[in-house]
C-alpha cells in the first residue's frame, strides 16, 4: 500500500525541501553585526532558504499529483531503459575506492586502476586492451601534468621510477 | 578611440605566435569535446581553469573563446553523423542533417553546417563589436539595484525557459544558489553552511561543481542506462558542396544568424529556441525541391539552425562581457574564469582592460576561420572520434574529471565532494532537471547577494530602493513575467482544447 504513492522522483523533491530547511536553520547561528548598515550575512541565505522551502513544497506536490520530468536524452543513453543499478553501484564503488586509495597508490597506479575498472564495469570487451590503455593514460597524464604543467599529483610507491 | 581602432589593436594582440597557438589549441580542443558525447565546452573550460593559472589572462581567454566556438562546430558533426538524438541545441540539426547523411549527402550536410557556422559566427561577432560598446554606454550608469534586477531576470528566465516544468528549473537554480552560499561571507568574514568542515570555508570551487554536475553526473547517468548497441556513424569522406547547395544555403544562413544573435543575447534565450525557430521558418519558406525534401533531408534545415546555433553563441557574449551576466552554462564558467583572474566583466572591463576584451573578440574572428579549415578537410577524422568505444570514452572522462578536480587544491576531500555533486548531477538528469540554472545560480548568486546588500545599504534598509530606478523596475517586471508566462500558458491549455502533441 505504501508503495503506491512513492516515486523515486519524490526523493529529489524532498532533498530540495530539506535543503531549504537546512539553509534556514543552518544560518540561524550566523550573527548579524549590529553596526552593519543595511543587511547582514543572514538575510540572503534566509531568502534563498525560504524560496527553496517553497519550491521544494511545490515540487513535492507536483510529483504527488503525477507530474514527472523526462529523463534527459543524450547520444549514448537509452532514455526508455530502466535504471541499471548494478552498473551505477559498480561505477560509484570504483570511484570512491579510487578517491580513498589515491594517496596510498599514487596517481599512476590509482588512475590506471580507475580507468581499467570503469571501462570493464561499463562493458569493455577486450580486458587486455583496456589494461593497456589504462597504463598508458596513467603514465601519460602524470608526465604531462606533473612534469609538463607543474600540477601536483601524488607520486605513490612509483615516486622514484616515473 | 572608436571600437574599430580598438578591434585593430585587438587583432595585433591576438595575432602573436603564442596567442595564435592558444587559439589553435582552443578550437581543436573545442571541436573534439563538441564531437564527443558526454562532455561539452562548459566542462572543458572548467577543467582547464586550474591549469591556466600560469597563463596570462589574454591568452587564456583566447583559448577559452576557441573552445566555446569549437564546441558549437563539433556538436553539428555529431548530430549529422550519429543517428541518435543528442542535446537540445543540436537536436534540430539532427532532424534533417542525419537524414541527409543517411541518403549519402553527409559531405554536403557537414559542409553547409561548417560554412554556415563560419558565416554566422563572423557576422554575429561583427554584431558583437557594434553592440558591445552601445550596451556599455548604456550600462555605465547602472547602480547595484540594476545589477541585482539583472541577476534576478537571468535566474528566472533561465529556470523557466530551459525546463518544461518551471518548478524543476527553479529547483535546479535553488540547488546552485545553496552551493554558492557555502563558505565565508565576503563582506563580514562569517562562515556560512560549512558544517564545521574547514575545507568548506573557502566555498566549493566552481571547477568541482561544474565537473561534478557535468562530467561525473553524465558518466553515472550513462552507466545507469547505457545504450548497448554500438553507435551507427555514417561514414564520410571529402567534405564539399556544389553550386545548387550554395544557392539553397546562403539565405538560411543569413536568416539563422538574424534569429540566433538576439536570442543568444537575451537572458534565457539560449540556442534551443532560435534553432527551432530557424528550422520552422525554413520549413515554411521551402519551395520546389526543398519542399519535397523537407523531412527527408533538406539542406535548408541544416544550414539555418546551424547558423542560428553559432550566432547565438556570439550573442551570449554581449551580456557576459558588457554586464557580467551569463545566460548559458558555458558563459557562467567563463564568468568564473574572469573572477579567477580578479576581473569583473562589465563596463569597467572595457575601460580598464581594452586589450584583453578586444583581443578576445579579435580572436573570435581568427578562431572562426581556423574552425572552417579544421572542420572541412578533417571531417573524416572527427567521424572516427565518434566511434571511440563508449566504455573507454566514459572511463576517460571520469579520469580527467578526477585529475582536474584534484589539481585545484591537491586534496582527496575534493574527490568525495565531487562524487556527491556527481550523484546530484545524475539525479538531475534522471528526473529532467536542467543543469544550467544550477551552474548559473552558483556563480551569479554571490554577485547578486553583494549587489542586493549594496543597494539596501544605500537605501538604508528601505526595500523600495530596489525598484526606484526605472531600469531595475522593468527588469524585475520582466523577471516576474518569465516565471508567470509558463504558468499562464498551462492554465490556458487546461481550459482550452488539448494542446497539439510536441515533437519528440
Amino acid at each position: 500500500m505504501i508503495r503506491t504513492w512513492w516515486r523515486p522522483e519524490l526523493g529529489l523533491a524532498v532533498v530540495v525541501l530539506v535543503l531549504g530547511v537546512l539553509v534556514v536553520v543552518g544560518t540561524l547561528d550566523v550573527s548579524a553585526a549590529a553596526s552593519q548598515l543595511g543587511i547582514g550575512p543572514r538575510f540572503f541565505p534566509s531568502l534563498v532558504g525560504g524560496a527553496m522551502v517553497l519550491i521544494g513544497l511545490l515540487y513535492v506536490i507536483d510529483v504527488l499529483r503525477g507530474g514527472h520530468g523526462d529523463p534527459e536524452e543524450s547520444e549514448d543513453v537509452d532514455a526508455g531503459a530502466p535504471t541499471d543499478w548494478r552498473s551505477l553501484l559498480l561505477v560509484s564503488g570504483i570511484f570512491l575506492a579510487f578517491a580513498a586509495l589515491l594517496n596510498v597508490l599514487g596517481w599512476v597506479i590509482g588512475s590506471s586502476l580507475l580507468f581499467f575498472g570503469l571501462s570493464v564495469a561499463l562493458g569493455a570487451e577486450h580486458k587486455l586492451r583496456a589494461a593497456g590503455i589504462a597504463v598508458v593514460l596513467g603514465v601519460a597524464t602524470y608526465l604531462l601534468f606533473v612534469e609538463g604543467l607543474g600540477v601536483t599529483l601524488p607520486a605513490g610507491p612509483l615516486g622514484g621510477v616515473v | 578611440m572608436t571600437s574599430f581602432q580598438l578591434l585593430l589593436d585587438g587583432f595585433a594582440a591576438a595575432l602573436t605566435p603564442v596567442n595564435l597557438l592558444y587559439a589553435l589549441i582552443g578550437v581543436t580542443l573545442g571541436t573534439l569535446v563538441g564531437v564527443l558525447p558526454g562532455i561539452g565546452p562548459a566542462m572543458t573550460v572548467a577543467l582547464l581553469l586550474p591549469i591556466t593559472f600560469t597563463v596570462p589572462p589574454a591568452s587564456a581567454f583566447i583559448m577559452f573563446a576557441g573552445i566555446y566556438y569549437g564546441g558549437m562546430y563539433g556538436g553539428s558533426t555529431t548530430s549529422i553523423l550519429l543517428n541518435t538524438p543528442g542535446e537540445s541545441a543540436s537536436m534540430i540539426t539532427a532532424l534533417e542533417g542525419n537524414k541527409m547523411a543517411r541518403r549519402g549527402r553527409a559531405p554536403q550536410a557537414l559542409a553547409t553546417a561548417a560554412i554556415g557556422s563560419f558565416v554566422a559566427g563572423t557576422i554575429a561577432t561583427a554584431l558583437l563589436v557594434v553592440a558591445a560598446p552601445a550596451v556599455v554606454a548604456f550600462a555605465i550608469s547602472f547602480g547595484p539595484e540594476d545589477y541585482f534586477a539583472l541577476a534576478v531576470l537571468a535566474f528566472t528566465a533561465v529556470s523557466s525557459v530551459l525546463s518544461r516544468s518551471v518548478v524543476r528549473g527553479l529547483a535546479s537554480l535553488g540547488l546552485g544558489l545553496v552551493i554558492g552560499l557555502v563558505g565565508i561571507d565576503q563582506q563580514t568574514g562569517q562562515a556560512r553552511l560549512t558544517l564545521g568542515i574547514p575545507q568548506l570555508l573557502d566555498g566549493i570551487d566552481v571547477v568541482i561543481v561544474a565537473v561534478g554536475l557535468f562530467a561525473l553526473g553524465e558518466a553515472l547517468y550513462v552507466a545507469s542506462r547505457l545504450r548497448h548497441t554500438p553507435p551507427e556513424v555514417v561514414p564520410v569522406g571529402w567534405t564539399w558542396m556544389g553550386g545548387s547547395d550554395w544557392r539553397r544555403s546562403w539565405r538560411p544562413w543569413l536568416r539563422g544568424t538574424a534569429l540566433g544573435f538576439p536570442f543568444g543575447a537575451l537572458p534565457g534565450g539560449g540556442a534551443e529556441i532560435p534553432t527551432f525557430l530557424s528550422y520552422a521558418a525554413e520549413k515554411r519558406l521551402a519551395r520546389g525541391v526543398a519542399r519535397e525534401e523537407y523531412g527527408k533531408g533538406a539542406i535548408e534545415g541544416v544550414a539555418g539552425p546551424e547558423a542560428a546555433n553559432n550566432a547565438s553563441a556570439a550573442g551570449t557574449l554581449v551580456p557576459l562581457l558588457t554586464l557580467g551576466l551569463p545566460t548559458s552554462a558555458t558563459a557562467a564558467i567563463l564568468l568564473a574564469a574572469f573572477q579567477q583572474y580578479g576581473l569583473q566583466p562589465g563596463p569597467q572591463l572595457f575601460d580598464h582592460n581594452p586589450a584583453l576584451v578586444w583581443g578576445m573578440i579579435a580572436s573570435l574572428f581568427i578562431g572562426n576561420a581556423m574552425l572552417l579549415v579544421l572542420n572541412l578537410p578533417l571531417a573524416p577524422v572527427w567521424a572516427r572520434v565518434l566511434r571511440i568505444p563508449r566504455p573507454y570514452l566514459y572511463a576517460g572522462i571520469v579520469l580527467f574529471a578526477a585529475l582536474g578536480v584534484y589539481a585545484v587544491n591537491g586534496t582527496v576531500v575534493d574527490l568525495f565532494i565531487l562524487y556527491v555533486l556527481g550523484l546530484l548531477g545524475f539525479a538531475m538528469r534522471r528526473f529532467g532537471l536542467p543543469v544550467a540554472p544550477a551552474v548559473i545560480g552558483m556563480i551569479l548568486g554571490p554577485m547578486a547577494e553583494i549587489q542586493l546588500r549594496r543597494a539596501l545599504a544605500i537605501g538604508a534598509g528601505d526595500v523600495s530602493v530596489l525598484v526606484r530606478s526605472p531600469v531595475a523596475a522593468v527588469l524585475l517586471a520582466l523577471a516576474a513575467l518569465a516565471l508567470l508566462t509558463p504558468l499562464a500558458r498551462k492554465l490556458l491549455a487546461r481550459r482550452g482544447p488539448a494542446p497539439s502533441q510536441r515533437e519528440e
